[in-house]
């Protein structure tokens, strides 16, 4: 047996003979990581969230949005309000060739009533392009076409949680009437679920999706919230930009519109989630600290209990550093051991709240919870061992 | 073998005073020797037993380990002579009581520096079995009796084959006849083993052991 695995074998075997006491100075720590470990992993699946909500919408996707969306690394103030688009900006963005297809977007929210049940719900109303631009796959009945668009067809397209919501099933949706507004529609479709929602993202199971024509019947100005456009795959996406840069120049001010990329969206969002991150992590970091404050103050306890063991092993030959060093060990073990104990928890609790919450642990978040462990037991043990080390031998060997 | 050469121990309490722990003395232990140290209570001889164990520093004078000048070493290397040379045995027994028996006379070969010539493991089990200690390898100190705690001890003072065996007062705490039983085994390994043996006590019986005595009193070697 090497002599660190003994050291270590003997300071469990302490922990074994005190285990109340082990447990209440490791509480610290076990609270510490607990909230470090959760803390990020509830932000980590937020942001793994929102990511996979942009990656499904591909790469070469491009949204004209109206004001400055992004500014200064966060979302611009007029990004909600401002100008709204119309046909002519639809005509124009049409003629740039690099596009291959465009979708202008309006929505309007109010209470549908179905067959079984009614809930408040919004409807997006874009053209046939909408599906493919934000990869939609159809589950029952077809998606929007460019007939419904041209007829001004009061048909919508479905997202299964509203479907079942006011239908009961899926398959009972289809074909059926529901009611918006005193407007009756027809549902020719259910998509597929896109999962998730609540957090972050739009909710798109929860959404119907109409003809953007028909969407006029609330809205007699005929305007847009934005557009949404995919480009030639063998494009690159800047000069594409720039041409719908020029397009939109003929007719608003430079910071009367935006052309964002997915990409960008994300960055912003990670730039805000990794500010989200430090500030949870300094936070939880406090009772860390406290956590470690708590293992030096009872490794000073323990060093003075155990001056005659530090006497007779420096009696038979133990150096100074064997005793730091015994004393590091015992420090860090009951550190590691708060910091497993928290993990373990941790993880209980992302389990427990998976249902609900995104949540999301990953290797780094486990390395560094017991990365950290071992830091502060080495930095709140190294005082108490290096009283133990420097004990004159003597002196701890009279110690009674 | 070890040599105190006008050794002083003195503490100051004041300004004024100091208190002198033993006065200017010199003792030569050689090798293969049986001493005893003898002298009454608050005489001086833990002082000298401490000094010449090397737990202690000597406020003047020079203590000679074969020909090293310990003032000349530092903590390390007086740790390591410690460690290899001298093998202690306590009135207390001073076992640690959360190590099994077997890992207290092991617990000097893990401080070792030097590369040990044998398995300590194996020469362990051999002292154990032949000290009458069988089957109590694992048992804690505090589930074995005090003559049994004392041999473990010396067991462990045994372990890297030391040149000398300082013995403080190892009967104090034991019955007449366990005491007389931890003699005959320090006295064997004088006489088998060639070990040198120093033995600190007060008692007249014990210090009969010894081949030679070396007197303490009012803080001074009296020979």
């Amino acid at each position: 047996m090497s002599y660190f695995l003994f050291i270590v074998k003997s300071a469990f075997e302490d922990f074994r003979r005190s285990k109340m006491q082990t447990f209440l100075t490791s509480l610290g720590i076990l609270i510490g990581v607990f909230a470090v470990v959760t803390l990020t992993a509830m932000g980590l699946g937020l942001k793994k969230y929102i990511s996979d909500q942009f990656d499904s919408l591909g790469t070469n996707t491009l949204f004209v949005a109206p004001g400055k969306l992004l500014q200064g690394g966060g979302f611009g103030e007029s990004s909600l309000l401002g100008n709204r688009f119309d046909l002519k900006d639809l005509n124009r963005l049409k003629r740039v060739r690099s596009i291959k297809s465009i979708t202008p977007l309006s929505s309007k929210s109010g209470t549908a009533k179905g067959a079984k049940d009614s809930e408040f719900s919004t409807i997006f109303f874009s053209s046939e392009a909408f599906f493919d631009i934000s990869g939609f796959e159809i589950d029952k009945g077809r998606f929007l076409d460019k007939r419904d668009i041209d007829k001004r067809a009061k048909v919508l397209v479905a997202g299964p949680k509203i479907a079942e919501k006011l239908f009961g099933t899926i398959s009972e949706a289809i074909d059926k009437k529901v009611t918006i507004d005193n407007v009756s529609f027809t549902i020719i479709g259910v998509i597929k679920s896109k999962g998730g929602g609540g957090f972050g993202g739009p909710d798109y199971d929860s959404y119907f999706f109409g003809p953007y024509t028909t969407g006029f019947i609330f809205d007699p100005d005929k305007k847009f919230i934005r557009f949404a456009m995919k480009t030639d795959e063998n494009i690159n996406i800047s000069s594409v930009k720039e041409e719908v840069k020029d397009a939109m120049l003929k007719r608003y001010k430079d910071d009367e519109f935006s052309i964002v990329e997915p990409t960008e969206i994300l960055s912003v969002v990670n730039g805000i989630f990794g500010i989200m991150n430090i500030v949870l992590v300094a936070i939880a970091s406090i009772s860390l600290l406290v956590g470690g404050i708590g293992i030096m103050n009872i490794m000073y306890v323990t060093v003075s209990d155990k001056t005659k063991e530090v006497g007779i092993r420096r009696a038979i030959g133990a150096r100074k550093n064997d005793i730091l060093f015994q004393f590091i060990v015992e420090a860090v073990a009951l550190s590691i051991l708060g910091g497993a104990l928290g993990l373990g928890l941790a993880y209980a609790g992302i389990l427990l709240v998976q249902p609900f919450f995104p949540a999301y642990m990953d290797v780094t978040s486990v390395a560094l919870a017991l990365g950290v462990s071992s830091v502060i037991g080495i930095i709140f043990g190294v005082l108490p061992a290096r009283k133990a080390a420097n004990l004159e031998p003597v002196e701890a060997i009279r110690y009674e | 073998m070890i040599k105190l050469d006008k050794v002083v121990k003195s503490y100051k309490i004041d300004e004024e005073t100091t208190f002198y722990a033993l006065k200017e003395s010199s003792v030569e232990i050689n090798e293969r020797e049986f001493v005893s140290i003898i002298g009454p209570s608050g005489s001086g001889k833990s002082t000298l037993m401490h000094l010449i164990g090397l737990l202690d520093k000597p406020t003047s004078g020079e203590i000679i380990v074969q020909g090293r000048k310990i003032s000349q070493l530092n903590d390390d290397q007086v740790s390591s002579l410690r460690n290899e040379f001298i093998g202690f045995v306590f009135q207390q027994f001073n076992l640690i009581p959360k190590l099994t028996v077997l890992e207290n006379i092991l617990l000097p070969s893990f401080y070792a520096r030097k590369k040990l010539e044998y398995d300590p493991r194996e020469k362990a089990m051999g002292l154990i079995k032949r000290f009458g200690l069988e089957g109590k390898e694992k048992s804690y100190p505090n589930k074995i009796s005090g003559g049994q705690q004392q041999r473990v001890a010396i067991l462990r003072a045994l372990i890297m084959e030391p040149k000398m065996i300082l013995a403080d007062e190892p009967t104090g705490n034991l019955d007449s006849k366990t005491g007389g039983e931890i003699m005959e085994m320090l006295k064997e390994l004088n006489e088998d083993e060639k070990i040198t043996i120093a033995i600190v006590t007060h008692e007249a019986d014990i210090a009969k052991y010894g081949k030679r005595a070396i007197h303490v009193k009012d803080g001074a070697v009296v020979k």
